[in-house]
């Protein structure tokens, strides 16, 4: 522990001078050894890191004492811009991963992150695989399922997308991706 | 006495602390933005869509925030005060779990078939000397033809104010304090729920603290 310390020494006497509040006063004092003029490696990149850490400290503000914590609040216009469903773009023909949340005999609803869930008939392979609560990958058609009627003034819609069934979601597929 | 337990939460902009009840980050995981596509949309919900993306509507959180916290403040009061607050909504799927939310609050749900003159015509349907909601809540303001329900041109008939959640589809005239948000997906409908009985509750709780308070005040004077 010795050998560590004395490494630090002035780096950790030079960071108490600038007002850090890393090491208590006490403990400075005691570990600061005057020979050691040449800093070691750790002892540079400790100095380095105290100093961009005081830096970032000084620019928040503390709020009557408590530290504010690294959250940044992000504005709604930058959460939608980085939002899957922007970053997808039109929706023919994308393949999501969706979760199947009711059963109604050979029917499947579907859900996937959109406004609607999709409902898809169960397919003939595997099909007893397919309970609730499983993750299926779907190939989308439309977000919503809407037309407008002749002598009609707005779309009726049908509160449902569509999708294409593919087929289960692969558990070495998603480790793939991660 | 009975005055300023009644008159000093309207003192405060934010008596019930309603904004630390949920953030832009809930609203937006929810998927409360979502709007339906462009040929669906009512002409007066324009100035609430932040844009159009591919022809689906995308409904500005910012101004539904603002707008959420109104509401949710008014029903706040309303609850302290002992009001009665119905919740009404014509969406089939989520029928049940509206109407648990209502017991779980100790009010009312009204999600099954509207009868014409349940509002206008309460002195012959039920008996005379009924009492009328103080608040009615529309977690879906469209019945399942897709036209504007009744009970909201009847509460503004009847002088009852009302809280609604207007998607892009829906007319928000009638409402008094209209929330823009997606009132589709079961995802911002259990927000909703949740955040509503959370407000109840809470200003209910704060009722009965005030009621104790000033109780115990009035015995110290006297």
């Amino acid at each position: 522990m010795a050998t560590v310390w004395s490494g630090l020494g002035p780096a950790v006497t030079q960071a108490a001078g600038r007002g850090g509040r890393l090491i208590p006063r006490d403990v400075r004092t005691r570990f600061s050894s005057s020979d050691a003029e040449k800093r070691s490696g750790f002892a540079v990149a400790f100095e380095r890191h105290a100093d961009l850490q005081r830096q970032r400290e000084a620019e928040i503000p503390d709020l009557g004492g408590r530290k504010v914590t690294a959250q940044k609040i992000d504005s709604f216009a930058s959460l939608l811009r980085r939002s899957p469903l922007m970053q997808m773009g039109p929706t023919k023909d994308k393949i999501v991963i969706g979760k199947i949340f009711h059963i109604v005999g050979d029917d499947l609803y579907i859900d996937f992150g959109g406004k609607f869930h999709c409902v898809c008939r169960r397919p003939a392979v595997d099909g007893e695989k397919y309970q609730r609560e499983v993750r299926v990958r779907l190939k989308l058609v439309d977000l919503e399922l809407t037309s407008r009627f002749l002598g009609a003034k707005t779309d009726t819609t049908l509160l449902e997308a569509e999708a294409a069934l593919l087929g289960l979601l692969d558990v070495k597929d998603t480790n793939q991706r991660d | 006495e009975n005055d300023l337990l009644l008159t000093d939460p309207l003192k405060h902009p934010d008596f019930f602390h309603i904004s630390e009840l949920f953030s832009l980050k809930d609203l937006f995981d929810a998927r409360v933005h979502f709007g339906h596509k462009r040929g669906c949309r009512n002409r007066l919900m324009e100035p609430y869509l932040f844009g159009c993306r591919l022809d689906q509507d995308i409904i500005d959180l910012d101004q539904s925030i603002l707008h959420l916290q109104q509401a949710l403040n008014f029903t706040a009061h309303c609850a302290y005060r002992k009001g009665i607050i119905l919740f009404v909504s014509r969406m089939r799927q989520f029928a049940h779990l509206i109407e648990q939310t209502a017991k779980e609050c100790g009010e009312y749900a009204h999600t099954r078939y509207w009868q014409g003159g349940l509002l206008t015509n309460s002195h012959v349907q039920y008996g005379t000397g009924v009492r009328l909601p103080d608040l009615i809540i529309f977690l879906s303001t469209l019945n399942n033809i897709f036209e504007q329900h009744v009970a909201v041109r009847d509460a503004a008939k009847m002088n009852i104010p009302t809280v609604g959640i207007v998607d892009s589809n829906c007319n928000p005239s009638l409402i008094t304090y209209p929330i823009p948000g997606n009132d589709d997906s079961p995802s911002a409908i259990n927000l909703y729920c949740k955040l509503f009985k959370m407000t109840i509750l809470r200003a209910k709780d704060k009722r009965r603290q005030m009621d104790l308070l000033y109780g115990i005040q009035k015995k110290l004077t006297k």
